[in-house]
């Protein structure tokens, strides 16, 4: 039962590069399966001759909103 | 053996015949017994032991911390023991007069006269402001008095400890305002008290005290934590809880303290006003920041001490981190002051490596304040090149390993990639040989000692990770990617030797980046699936480096998109180590949602085809999504958990429909539909599903009526999911969510209809 160690981050930014890379590309990953499946849908929609939908597959994201969040 | 036993109850009798130890023994065995108790505390959870059990071991605990405790190992051992046990005591917290007690002991442990002893008390009063933070309120101004007088005069560990309990306050408090929204609806369950905006006149000048007692040389020395840096990173943890409250209290000493001729003062100083960056409001700060940045860029240059100048560097990416970006209304950095920013930071990248570390980290952040400029208005493009040498420069310094000077260097090369324009496209262009040739050199070196490997590893992830965003660049707009794919063969030749490395971070990175390069190539990235798949196999065998394991699961996925049904011969293996993943207790948690989004994306990819592995898919998402709607009562992060779970088990549903559409085996699943719908009717009614979770159920929903049509239509109509759920949907305030129920309705109408 030592003391437990108290050191807190010092003059490091809240996340790593790396962490900001893996989060990146899961998101990347998100947004391409989004895309993959809203256009499955799409094509069902088609298919079944409904009224088209608005909204387009979109461009991955390359970047999150805030790298500190 | 408490820690095995006591949940099963096997050992109901260890607690009484412990404490039966501690009447009139000799004072070694009252020690052991104690220590004894702090570490069954430490092992088991406190639902375990029966609070009549609980009552009598803090009972004796806090008689063995009493002032009357004439033995200072027993008293140590006790108090040692009180700070794992605080979690046991939900109920006599509860209790004003058992809490009193238990407080007031502890306060007076602070006053032993030995410095463990006092250690340990002001630890566990750390311990009491995160546990029962809103049981506070009647001690807090003891404990400021007591907490003050140990920074001021106590020994170091004891000083420490008492600043950490103001941290600690600060975390607590942050975590409720956050919770507010700021909006004041009151959705935290615990108040916020605002200590810390009380405590602030005096809280404030006991920290910046602190930030004058600095150690020589702390910041080459990468394990020191001492009371300058505690005190800071605290001042730091204030201006986040109180916000623009801080700024007028802190200003007057910067302002004294900037100039002097001691370096401890001028550090002190410029930690102060790095610490106060983030929480206060841009326009409390803004006016300040344009004073200061001018006399930043000269101290950085020409002050005369390195930690002054390394505390320089890190206040300016602090300034560019928090004040510096397109979302605030007046640019700090214009057309005026930016060659004067590039051409000081670049000269600091060659002092020594401490120094250059933090030009690198504020280069990092003055880039990322660009990411969302005007294509034509970012002022980094015309210094593209200039800045690109001198990181790539640093990285070839031959101290660059100390300070994390290289890490750094690369980190920032990095962000000014990411953040760069199409202007600059062809420059960027031009380092995908020059990394490439760095990490060749990497595999070429040969005889290595073990500590030379270690770096050399360290390096492979670094230019593994530079390559990984280089391609994510280039590969985001068809010209330059259309160019960018002359260098794919030797890329994923290098990446692959990489994997004959045994770094968990070197291998780590070469699956992130194949996972880009296989997004950038598409269809054809077919060609390197014979060599690449036994170390996709590998990494999804890596239980231990879980994180090499998901990141491997998310490359399977971008495989899956990339190839369509060429992924088929490769799918009996993937999916045999998918399952064999699911099933392990080894392997963390976080890996196993996205697993299941994973089994989504190689059904969508290879169609009817995912029939042979029905039989043992279904089950697993079906035992999964039984697991996932039993979680009432939990706390945040299992709720988290829970949705992340529901998530991925939703995401392979709607693969594996989507993927049979269309096929005459869509019967087959026919039989899991009353599971799936009995599914999306459990989470419904739990009530806790978050936004995603509530889009994906909704998609999943219409896939089943669109793929299973009319064999499924009256199940579906009989569900609660086809009703209120999708009645909610219609009506809700998110667009995704309403034009894709609008798309659900018309799929039901269908399979309805028919």
């Amino acid at each position: 039962m030592a003391p437990h160690d108290l050191r807190r981050a010092y003059k490091r930014p809240a996340i790593s590069d790396q962490q900001r890379r893996r989060e990146l590309a899961l998101q990347r990953q998100e947004q391409a399966r989004r895309d993959v499946q809203l256009q499955a849908r799409r094509l069902a929609s088609t298919l079944l001759s409904l009224p088209p939908e608005h909204e387009q597959p979109s461009e991955p994201e390359p970047e999150p909103e805030s790298a500190s969040e | 053996l408490a820690g095995i036993e006591l949940p099963l109850k096997q050992w109901p009798e260890l607690i009484e015949a412990l404490l039966s130890n501690n009447n009139q023994l000799p004072a070694h065995t009252r020690q052991a017994t104690l220590e004894t108790l702090g570490y069954i505390c430490e092992e088991v959870s406190p639902d375990v032991i029966e609070q009549e059990q609980v009552n009598k071991m803090l009972t004796a605990v806090v008689q063995g911390m009493n002032s009357t405790e004439t033995n200072n190992d027993v008293r140590l051992a006790a108090t040692r023991a009180l700070h794992n046990a605080l979690g046991f005591a939900q109920a006599n917290f509860s209790n004003d007069m058992e809490r009193d007690y238990i407080v007031r002991v502890v306060c007076e442990a602070t006053l032993s006269p030995e410095v463990k002893i006092r250690q340990a008390a002001f630890e566990c009063l750390v311990s009491i402001s995160s546990t029962y933070y809103e049981k506070l309120a009647p001690y807090i101004q003891d404990i400021f008095s007591i907490t003050a007088k140990a920074v001021k005069e106590d020994e170091e560990p004891v000083a420490l400890q008492a600043i950490e309990f103001w941290s600690s306050i600060c975390d607590e408090e942050i975590d409720i305002l956050e919770e507010y929204g700021g909006d004041f609806s009151g959705d935290s369950s615990i108040p916020c008290f605002y200590f810390i905006k009380q405590a602030l006149p005096a809280l404030i000048p006991l920290l910046l005290e602190t930030l004058l007692k600095q150690e020589e040389d702390q910041d080459q020395d990468e394990v020191a934590w001492n009371v300058a840096m505690a005190g800071g990173t605290c001042l730091g943890l204030v201006a986040r809880t109180v916000g623009d409250d801080v700024v007028p209290l802190v200003m007057p000493f910067i302002e004294e303290n900037i100039t002097k001729p001691d370096w401890r003062q001028r550090e002190a100083a410029t930690y102060a006003f790095g610490s106060i960056l983030e929480g206060p409001s841009p326009d409390k700060l803004m006016p300040l920041v344009n004073v200061a940045l001018s006399f930043m860029l000269n101290a950085l240059t020409n002050d005369p001490n390195n930690h002054v100048k390394d505390t320089t560097g890190w206040t300016l990416g602090r300034i560019f981190e928090f004040l510096h970006g397109s979302t605030l209304e007046t640019p700090i950095i214009t057309q005026a002051n930016c060659q004067q920013i590039i051409t000081v930071l670049l000269q600091s990248m060659k002092d020594v490596p401490n120094v250059a570390e933090k030009a690198c980290g504020a280069l990092y952040f003055l880039a990322q304040g660009f990411e969302d400029a005007e294509p034509s208005s970012s002022p980094l493009t015309s210094f593209f090149q200039e800045i690109a040498q001198a990181l790539l420069d640093v990285t070839h310094r031959e101290d660059a390993g100390e300070s994390r000077l290289r890490t750094a260097a690369y980190e920032a090369l990095n962000e000014v990639v990411r953040c760069s324009t199409d202007e600059t496209a062809p420059l960027v262009m031009q380092l995908v040989p020059v990394i490439m040739m760095e990490l060749h050199q990497t595999l070429e070196a040969q005889k290595l000692s073990a500590d030379e490997r270690e770096k050399q590893n360290e390096l492979q992830g670094l230019l593994c990770g530079c390559l990984q965003v280089i391609i994510q660049k280039l590969g985001s707009s068809e010209p330059t990617k259309y160019v960018f794919m002359q260098y794919a063969d030797q890329l994923m030749g290098l990446f692959l030797r990489v994997f004959a490395s045994k770094s968990a971070t070197a291998h780590e990175e070469a699956m992130l980046a194949i996972g880009a390069l296989v997004y950038s190539t598409g269809s054809d990235f077919a060609k390197y699936m014979t060599e690449f798949y036994k170390y996709l196999e590998m990494g999804l065998q890596n239980f231990e480096d879980y994180q090499v394991c998901a990141i491997t699961v998310g490359v399977v996925g971008d495989v899956c998109r990339a190839l369509e049904d060429k992924v088929l011969p490769y799918c009996d293996g993937i999916m045999t180590q998918l399952l064999k993943d699911l099933s392990s207790n080894q392997l963390h948690r976080s890996v196993k949602p996205p697993i299941f989004s994973c089994f989504g994306d190689l059904a969508l990819a290879i169609g009817e085809n995912f029939e042979k592995y029905l039989m043992y898919a279904m089950p697993m998402l079906q035992s999964a999504a039984e697991l996932s709607t039993h979680t009432s009562g939990v706390d945040d992060d299992m709720i988290e958990y829970t949705n992340t779970l529901r998530n991925g088990i939703m995401e392979a549903y709607s693969g594996i429909l989507q993927g049979f559409k269309g096929s005459p085996k869509t019967q087959l699943l026919m039989p899991y539909a009353p599971h799936v719908l009995q599914f999306l009717d459990s989470l419904y009614i739990e009530k806790d599903m978050d936004d995603l979770v509530i889009k994906t159920a909704i998609g999943l929903l219409g896939d089943l009526a669109d793929t299973l049509g009319s064999a499924v239509g009256p199940l579906i109509l009989q569900s609660m999911s086809a009703k209120e759920f999708l009645n909610e949907c219609l009506m809700s305030d998110d667009p995704s969510i309403k034009e894709s129920a609008e798309w659900v309705k018309i799929a039901i109408s269908r399979a309805t209809n028919f």
